[in-house]
């Protein structure tokens, strides 16, 4: 299982290659690729081969191609993942991925999936907290915020 | 940005789009809602699903069950068949069910084993065949409402909107600029835990707190005894669709993060009912401390 994992990675960096913005309506039917698009913001992305490039009508030269894509986690820290592979006979033969790991915790990423672990949660009262939207289990956030104004128009009370 | 809100399958419907939905839309999208309730429902007797109930069989569902019941494949199966859609039967025995009786109907049970007791296929007719060689409540609401955030999204993408967000209850869909998300505290409403960032992808959460009926019963089980969890306070998946999600957001109650990383991307928080909370890499920074 622990094999599939650099794979996955792998896919993540070559999503970002090609992830278009809102038009691209992935499917459950699509392949792993796809799903692996998700993981990350695309932010920018190049991309170098060393040797070939791909040519026309669905065709692909053989040789080693690189390509280097970023994103900003939630984290703040933008991130890159570098993607290597060998095509030949339009088979990939090899693929490396290599992570900049700017922030501590991305180092672990392919290792390990559990990034960290709080002792305590700090709950903030939301009217410190800026936000566009509240994710709880059920209840909207309109209910929500509408819920919230009336708790404050009552406590100014 | 323009927001249309409408309730629908027992939650709060909220589309925004960076231009109005026209009334075609809008029509279209009830429609699909409808659709969705009247094949998958628990709640309804008369749905397609709820058929099975008396005497199992073989029904016919909308082609794009294909990819609910394969979610459900791949999460009984790393579950270790903890998650599986045949608790609806437990869930109905601890009172949770069509009429909301909320009071135990008998001692709790496991559901039976999703691989041996059902059968799917894509149908000749664009359909999907699914067969069940039992009497059973099949529950999919753990990734279904997920699924349909996914078909409106879809739909309304699919006509043109830009910056589309779909937010079924605080299952969301999001495409354009990105949203601040604010994590529920799962003890106190007026709080919230943390931020996240969401931006082209699908936020999904799932807490015990809400769906709660006394005397430490909630609506979600472990499917080998019939019985609810109790470790796992509330959990925030994301990852890129809301189907996908919203399974994990429960499967994480019934397993760990890394037996489902081997097979989806997505990020995640859980806060765990003492207090503690653990997330995964990219989320280093999104709760308070």
């Amino acid at each position: 299982m622990n094999s599939k994992k650099p794979l996955l990675t792998a896919a993540a960096g070559l999503a970002l290659l090609g992830t278009a913005g809102c038009g691209s309506t992935g499917t459950a039917q699509d392949a792993a690729s796809d799903e692996a698009a998700g993981a990350s913001t695309p932010a920018a992305s190049s991309g170098t081969a060393s040797s070939g490039a791909p040519a026309t009508g669905g065709q692909y030269q053989n040789g080693e191609y690189t390509a280097t894509g970023s994103y900003i986690p939630p984290s703040n820290t933008k991130e890159e993942v570098t993607v290597s592979l060998t095509l030949s006979d339009g088979v990939v033969t090899d693929v490396e991925v290599s992570t900049s790991g700017n922030h501590p915790t991305s180092k672990r990423y392919q290792a390990e999936f559990t990034g960290g672990v709080q002792q305590e949660v700090v709950g903030k009262p939301l009217d410190e907290v800026k936000v566009d939207k509240i994710a709880s289990s059920s209840l909207t956030s309109s209910g929500f915020n509408k819920a919230l104004d009336e708790i404050k128009s009552e406590a100014a009370r | 940005m323009e927001s249309w809100s409408f309730e629908a399958i027992g939650t709060q419907w909220e589309i925004s789009a960076e231009a109005p939905l026209d009334a075609e839309t809008r029509a279209a999208v009830t429609g699909l809602v409808s659709e969705y309730d009247a094949a998958l429902s628990r709640f309804r007797s008369d749905s397609i699903l709820s058929g099975l109930s008396h005497g199992g069989g073989t029904v016919s569902l909308p082609r794009y069950t294909a990819e609910l019941f394969s979610l459900f494949d791949s999460l009984d199966r790393l579950t270790g068949g903890r998650m599986n859609p045949l608790v609806g039967g437990s869930l109905e025995l601890l009172g949770y069910g069509p009429g909301y009786r909320l009071t135990p109907q008998g001692p709790a049970a496991g559901a039976p084993p999703w691989p041996e007791a059902v059968r799917w296929e894509s149908g000749a007719r664009d359909d999907v065949r699914l067969s069940l060689d039992r009497p059973g409540t099949l529950d999919v609401g753990a990734a279904g409402k997920g699924q349909l955030v996914d078909l409106v999204w879809e739909l309304v993408t699919g006509r043109g909107y830009a910056s589309v967000v779909v937010d079924a209850g605080s299952d969301m869909r999001h495409c354009g600029p990105g949203l601040r998300v604010g994590l529920e505290h799962p003890f106190d409403p007026n709080q919230a835990i943390g931020v996240v960032h969401l931006q082209d992808r699908a936020l999904c959460a799932s807490a015990t707190n809400r769906r709660a009926w006394g005397n430490g019963l909630h609506h979600v089980l472990d499917a080998s005894t019939g019985l609810p969890v109790r470790a796992v306070a509330a959990t925030w998946v994301l990852a890129r669709n809301a189907m996908t999600a919203d399974g994990l957001a429960t499967a994480l109650f019934l397993t760990d993060p890394s037996s489902l990383a081997a097979e989806f991307q997505f990020d995640y928080v859980r806060m765990f009912s003492d207090g503690r909370a653990e997330y995964s890499p990219a989320m280093a920074g999104v709760l308070f401390s």
